[in-house]
């Protein structure tokens, strides 16, 4: 097996103002072709990692490789790269045509060509041709997306970094582009990394995930890792809503709305359970007596708020299972051991 | 009549504009029409003071002008663009304790602080040249009475006109499109050509005209420090008024001047939009 480098390796970088480390030793190889998303909430210092990268801020320590190459230094203009823009940062007094020229035109490829690729390039945006002449003012939301994506893909880059594109669009279209995304990633084979606080965003496209807090990686994982085995509560509690008990260790075997747990199992101080694992009637194997305190209809799921004992639960069921309850009802919900998440802190 | 209050609104201004701005230039359009050194306004129209114009020389006197307007527009603006960004990057206590100290001699009058300028640069007993005489023994001579004396004057007098509406300029430049224009691989001179000067563009406008249009009409500079090396279009249209009394023929150099500025203002004036920099 060949080892090529990396297509991004990050040692120890950091990022201090004055006290402040905004980024705090971040290290992570990001192979070739890969969908890396990382995911915070703001103030997690994900902005400001994602503008080291690009070579807009200077770190204040550790390395940046990219293919092996040393690019701690080097300038943003000088950089294999390009960035999406949270604000797009379109340039608003040129044409969608010389926005998506922009990098070539600064490359000094011929007019031609570089209309001819533009071309292309609204082709892949799935924009009409006609377009090229438009004014960016005269684009709507979705379409200023698809431009500044364009323009970025105009200047062949080896990574593309995203700082959180789609936080300022409405839901429906935010979902086409999630996938349209998704979809040119697979055909362009470049290397993406995405800026977001969404996790949920994250799971759709992403290859591996890094959860980040207070300027570190708390997890890196496939989605499907960071979904069934977080790292911690942090982790656990971003993925929406989720079930975190504090498991009381009496008797030294851990108990939970009067259910003893198997000693075995208990493999930290909390148990994460997901909503969709608690389900109604005695078919699993620990159940219990609830009752229903709320009940919530999301479409797809009915959501189901519980009280067992002292603790609050949240349960999700499928509308296709028949089990209609209603407020005020008790009822028997279950769980399988394996369904558990167990996390220290 | 209520059907449209707007346009009764408008009536004191428009019977200002009428009284104060549109009659004065009228009566000068007609003055320049009439017979050389007559104080009558008739109906005998000739084009003869704009033919005499050009034959007494006025053409020379009116070309400075011009000449003395766009050089100081360029040194303003490029001097005026660096300040203007390091104003707006370091924007806090000291940059506004800058900006003021800048902005406050515009409250002086201009005469006094040429004249000011002229005992500063003025040889043997002048400020610069006695000073340098008493501490360090050097004897200097003064550029003061030359062609570049009163242009210095007037860049000094208009670098304020160039500098604050191109502060606004600078402050309509995005950071981010900066920096998407930095990592879409362009080099300094890339962004300032492709970025920063076609967003900065309203206020570049502004004060290119506000500079130019009043150098065109600024003689001070000239009288005071200039001395006789040069005379420019405004002092030869006030000495026709007054030492010649020969209105026409300073009515003629007028409406020659006014033509010239307006065939320069409002090409520019169409290109400015005024909505964007009132929303930002």
């Amino acid at each position: 097996m060949t080892t090529s480098p990396p297509a991004l390796s990050l040692t120890g970088l950091t990022k201090r103002f004055g006290t402040l480390s905004a980024v705090d030793g971040v290290s992570i190889d990001i192979a070739e072709g890969e969908f890396f998303t990382i995911v915070g909430p703001s103030g997690s210092g994900k902005s400001t990692l994602v503008r080291l990268l690009a070579g807009l801020d200077t770190p204040s320590a550790g390395t940046l490789h990219l293919r092996g190459r040393d690019i701690t230094n080097t300038p943003a203009n000088q950089r294999p790269t390009a960035m999406v823009f949270q604000s797009l940062a379109l340039f608003d007094h040129r044409s969608v045509g010389q926005n998506i020229e922009f990098a070539m035109k600064m490359k000094g490829v011929a007019p031609d060509a570089r209309r001819s690729r533009a071309m292309e390039l609204l082709r892949l945006v799935r924009l009409p041709e006609d377009f090229y002449a438009r004014p960016v003012t005269q684009c709507s939301g979705g379409e200023r997306q698809r431009v500044a994506l364009a323009r970025a893909l105009g200047s062949d880059p080896e990574i593309l970094f995203f700082d959180e594109p789609l936080s300022a669009i409405d839901y429906r279209l935010r979902k086409t582009l999630e996938v349209e995304l998704k979809e040119l990633h697979q055909r362009t084979g470049k290397t993406f990394i995405y800026i977001t606080h969404s996790l949920e965003e994250a799971m759709v496209m992403s290859d591996r995930i890094a959860i980040m807090r207070m300027g570190k990686f708390v997890q890196v994982g496939t989605p499907d890792e960071i979904y069934r085995r977080p790292a911690n509560r942090f982790v656990a509690g971003f993925m929406g809503e989720v079930n975190i008990l504090a498991v009381s260790q009496s008797s030294g075997a851990p108990v939970f709305a009067d259910l003893d747990l198997p000693a075995a199992d208990a493999g930290g101080a909390y148990a994460v359970l997901r909503p969709e694992s608690l389900v109604p009637g005695d078919g699993k194997a620990l159940a219990f007596d609830a009752l229903v305190t709320q009940k919530l209809m999301l479409g797809s799921r009915t959501q189901y708020h519980l009280r067992a004992g002292d603790a609050a639960l949240i349960a999700e069921v499928g509308a296709a299972t028949a089990a209609d309850l209603s407020i005020g009802q008790s009822a028997r919900f279950g769980f399988s051991p394996a369904d558990i998440a167990w996390v220290n802190d | 009549m209520r059907r449209n209050p707007g346009l009764w609104y408008a009536v004191p201004l428009t019977l200002f504009m009428l009284a104060f701005f549109m009659a004065p230039m009228v009566v000068v359009g007609w003055y320049s029409l009439m017979p050389a050194r007559s104080f009558d306004l008739t109906t005998e129209f000739s084009l003869h003071n704009y033919r005499a114009a050009f034959a007494e020389g006025y053409d020379r006197p009116l070309m400075w002008s011009l000449i003395g307007a766009a050089l100081t527009t360029v040194i303003a603006g490029l001097l005026a663009w660096p300040t203007a960004k390091i104003l707006h990057r370091h924007a806090g206590r000291w940059a506004s304790l800058v900006t003021a100290l800048i902005a406050l001699p515009v409250f002086i009058s201009e005469s006094v602080r040429l004249f000011g300028l002229s005992v500063f640069l003025m040889p043997g007993g002048g400020i610069l040249a006695g000073t340098m005489n008493a501490l360090f023994d050097v004897q200097i001579g003064t550029f003061l009475n030359t062609r570049f004396a009163a242009l210095v004057g007037m860049v000094y007098i208009h670098f304020p006109f160039m500098l604050f509406p191109l502060l606004l300029g600078v402050a309509m430049i995005p950071t981010d499109r900066v920096e998407a224009a930095r990592d879409l691989g362009a080099g300094r001179w890339a962004v300032l050509r492709e970025v920063e000067l076609p967003l900065a563009a309203p206020g570049l406008l502004i004060g290119g005209l506000l500079t130019f249009v009043l150098c065109l009409g600024a003689n001070a500079e000239a009288a005071i420090l200039g001395g006789r090396a040069v005379t420019v279009i405004t002092a030869a249209i006030e000495q026709r008024f007054n030492y010649a009394q020969d209105w026409p023929m300073g009515a003629a150099l007028t409406v020659l001047v006014i033509a010239v500025t307006a065939l320069l203002v409002f090409p520019v004036l169409r290109r400015i939009d005024l909505n964007r920099i009132i929303r930002r």
